[in-house]
């Protein structure tokens, strides 16, 4: 049964998941995780020197996290954060109307996930079929990593890892199960990220867990919205008096 | 292009910015040729409705003519004459397919907002606030407007754009108010605020089978307006005790059947519960002043409906237990424009229906600034002014 496979495809997830957290402690996920909490700073607008756009942000991201604590399927066992260093998991659920199997086929067309990451990764396909990743800095450098699909359970389940030599770590997955009705599938999105080093800063990642979470909700809305419409809605080229366009 | 913008609280102005183009393949551009007023504007001109930037361009009830269609628009074609409702749907989502469009899911490009503020993220506006998506306003020369196919309506021949220009908001709102009400007929239905959403729904209530109709307001010019155009009976509340007194006096002591807010968030009153709001809402205490909608909640008979379609953000002081101890249905949303837009081409068509008798004033886009300022303050009898470039 389809259900039943899932499970067990998530338990094994689980488990690998606790091998590769072993390895988080490098200097190399400092500069992941603050770079993934830079540039989703910046895709967020809260470099405009706003301070009213800046609180609104937090804030939802806050509260948005929280809401996503609440009912989250995995949540890490107590103790697991201090064994592992703060991991941050963040887990997102949207129904899209559209069958498991052309979502699953949408997710791994080489083109979507850039679509889907557009204001804050450069997302393509390397030769030899990883997902080359480059994530602009608040800095203005450039960080990229590859990461490769290690369990794919076609229409259900994608996981994905960064490569062993990739200089940074990251694991994601996700899920497509049938929803109730008439209302399509319901999707998870599972985003697994470190804590730079560091008292200050794993204090402020740990205040950031909103940010990923908050980057979760619009992958998987910007993944609806194609997926049901064929296009995302954009801001770009968008009149106004200002500058910027958004 | 020129195009009316938010510059801060009650600082509007005719800039010069970028025109807009076709972004995405369901885009269609339009040059808008009348585009109008409406009384939700005012919360964020005044204020009271956050996440507005300066620079915005504003104005979401308009209808122009197709100039431009992106590569996957089928049905609508450069030349068309259409109107457009002011929320933006795709067409695709559960919601639309169930008639729900401006809980579309897919047109808010800015779902952060309203995933705090409301728990789910409803559809884009154009030029009214970021949490409603950020899109640019259509009291300018051209607009893009997306997924054109849901989005744009053809305009029958031979129809002014006077005629049509309110079928973008103030009329698929008032219309939708009435439906909501389930009216039978002979039903009394009590509409308060007679501006243009309020007018319109009482025109919709008579469409729809109602015995009487009654308007509530205090602006003289207003209420000759609902007696003159949609023969409604009228209460000044500016003039009465007690509104809830008057309205049970004039049904028998039983009250409406069934009850319209169409005034929001700003609402105006007279005793010590409007002082309250007043002062709490210039404070930023609390952002509603919600007189109109606490009267039409006391004033419904037991077991009646409330039909709420003004809009508001965070109330306190709300009688719920009134709503709650005397049955009564409520039922609220922002306005469905594509469902009811080809019945009300219809009604329109066959004379049922002219809602021009709205557009009191006509100024130039250029002059849009001043057009405001007459609605807002009124002036000189305003219930809606139109722009055309």
């Amino acid at each position: 049964m389809a259900s039943s496979r899932t499970t067990t495809a998530l338990r094994e997830i689980r488990s690998r998941g606790e091998e590769s957290w072993g390895e988080v402690r490098s200097g190399q996920w400092s500069k992941a995780a603050s770079a993934v909490v830079a540039g989703t700073l910046m895709s967020l607008g809260l470099r405009r020197r706003s301070l009213g756009g800046t609180v609104v942000a937090l804030a939802s991201g806050a509260l948005l996290y929280r809401g996503l604590q609440g009912r989250k399927a995995h949540r890490p066992a107590a103790g697991r954060e201090t064994r592992h260093g703060h991991a941050v998991e963040v887990e997102h659920t949207l129904t899209v109307r559209r069958p498991a199997e052309v979502l699953y086929r949408l997710w791994r067309e080489p083109s979507t996930l850039n679509l889907l990451m557009v204001d804050f990764a450069q997302v393509t396909t390397t030769a030899d079929g990883a997902t080359h990743w480059e994530i602009q800095e608040a800095l203005g450098r450039t960080l990229s990593f590859d990461s490769r699909v290690v369990e794919d359970h076609p229409p259900e389940l994608i996981l994905w890892e960064s490569t062993k030599d990739s200089a940074v770590k990251t694991q994601g997955w996700v899920r497509f199960r049938p929803a109730p009705a008439d209302f399509g599938t319901e999707v998870t999105l599972h985003l697994a990220l470190s804590p730079p080093g560091g008292v200050v800063v794993e204090a402020l990642a740990k205040r950031m867990r909103a940010i990923p979470a908050m980057r979760a909700m619009k992958v998987l809305r910007r993944f609806k919205s194609l997926a049901e419409t064929g296009e995302i809605p954009t801001l770009d080229h968008n009149p106004s008096a200002r500058v910027r366009a958004d | 292009m020129r195009a009316l913008c938010w510059n801060g609280v009650n600082d509007l102005r005719v800039e010069t910015v970028p025109d807009p183009e076709i972004v995405n393949p369901h885009d269609a551009l339009l040059r808008v040729t009348m585009s109008t007023t409406c009384g939700s504007d005012l919360h964020f001109i005044d204020g009271y409705l956050p996440t507005m930037k300066a620079g915005d361009i504003i104005g979401h009830e308009f209808m122009g003519e197709v100039v431009e269609v992106g590569r996957d628009v089928k049905k609508v074609k450069k030349g068309d004459r259409v109107v457009v409702p002011s929320f933006i749907v795709c067409g695709n989502c559960w919601y639309c397919d169930h008639e729900l469009w401006s809980l579309c899911d897919n047109t808010n490009p800015k779902p952060e907002y309203q995933q705090v503020a409301f728990g789910y993220p409803t559809a884009g506006i154009y030029g009214y606030t970021h949490a409603f998506g950020g899109y640019a306003g259509a009291h300018a020369q051209f607009v893009r407007v997306p997924h054109a196919d849901n989005d744009c309506f053809l305009v029958p021949p031979g129809l002014r754009d006077e005629k049509v220009i309110f079928l973008s908001d103030a009329a698929p709102t008032g219309y939708m108010g009435a439906d909501f009400c389930g009216i039978q007929p002979g039903d009394t239905i009590a509409v308060w605020g007679a501006g243009g959403v309020g007018l319109m729904a009482m025109r919709s209530a008579w469409l729809m089978g109602a015995g009487r109709v009654i308007a509530v307001d205090r602006f003289p010019e207003r209420l000759a307006m609902a007696e003159r155009f949609t023969g409604a009976e009228t209460v000044d509340y500016s003039q009465v005790e007690s509104v809830v007194d008057v309205l049970r006096e004039m049904t028998g002591g039983r009250g409406p059947d069934a009850c319209i807010d169409a005034v929001g968030m700003e609402a105006h009153g007279t005793g010590p519960g409007y002082a309250y709001d007043r002062a709490k809402q210039a404070l930023h205490l609390h952002s509603d002043r919600g007189q109109a909608l606490r009267e039409a909640i006391l004033a419904c008979r037991k077991g009646g409906t409330l039909s709420v379609l003004g809009v508001y953000g965070l109330m306190d002081k709300f009688p719920f237990g009134a709503i709650m101890n005397k049955g009564l249905t409520l039922r609220t949303a922002q306005q469905h424009g594509q469902k009811y837009m080809h019945r009300l081409l219809d009604h329109v068509v066959k004379g049922e229906l002219d809602p021009s008798f709205l557009a009191t004033h006509h100024f130039s886009l250029e002059d849009a600034p001043r057009g405001y300022e007459f609605f807002k303050q009124k002036k000189d009898g305003c219930v809606r002014a139109v722009f055309t470039s």
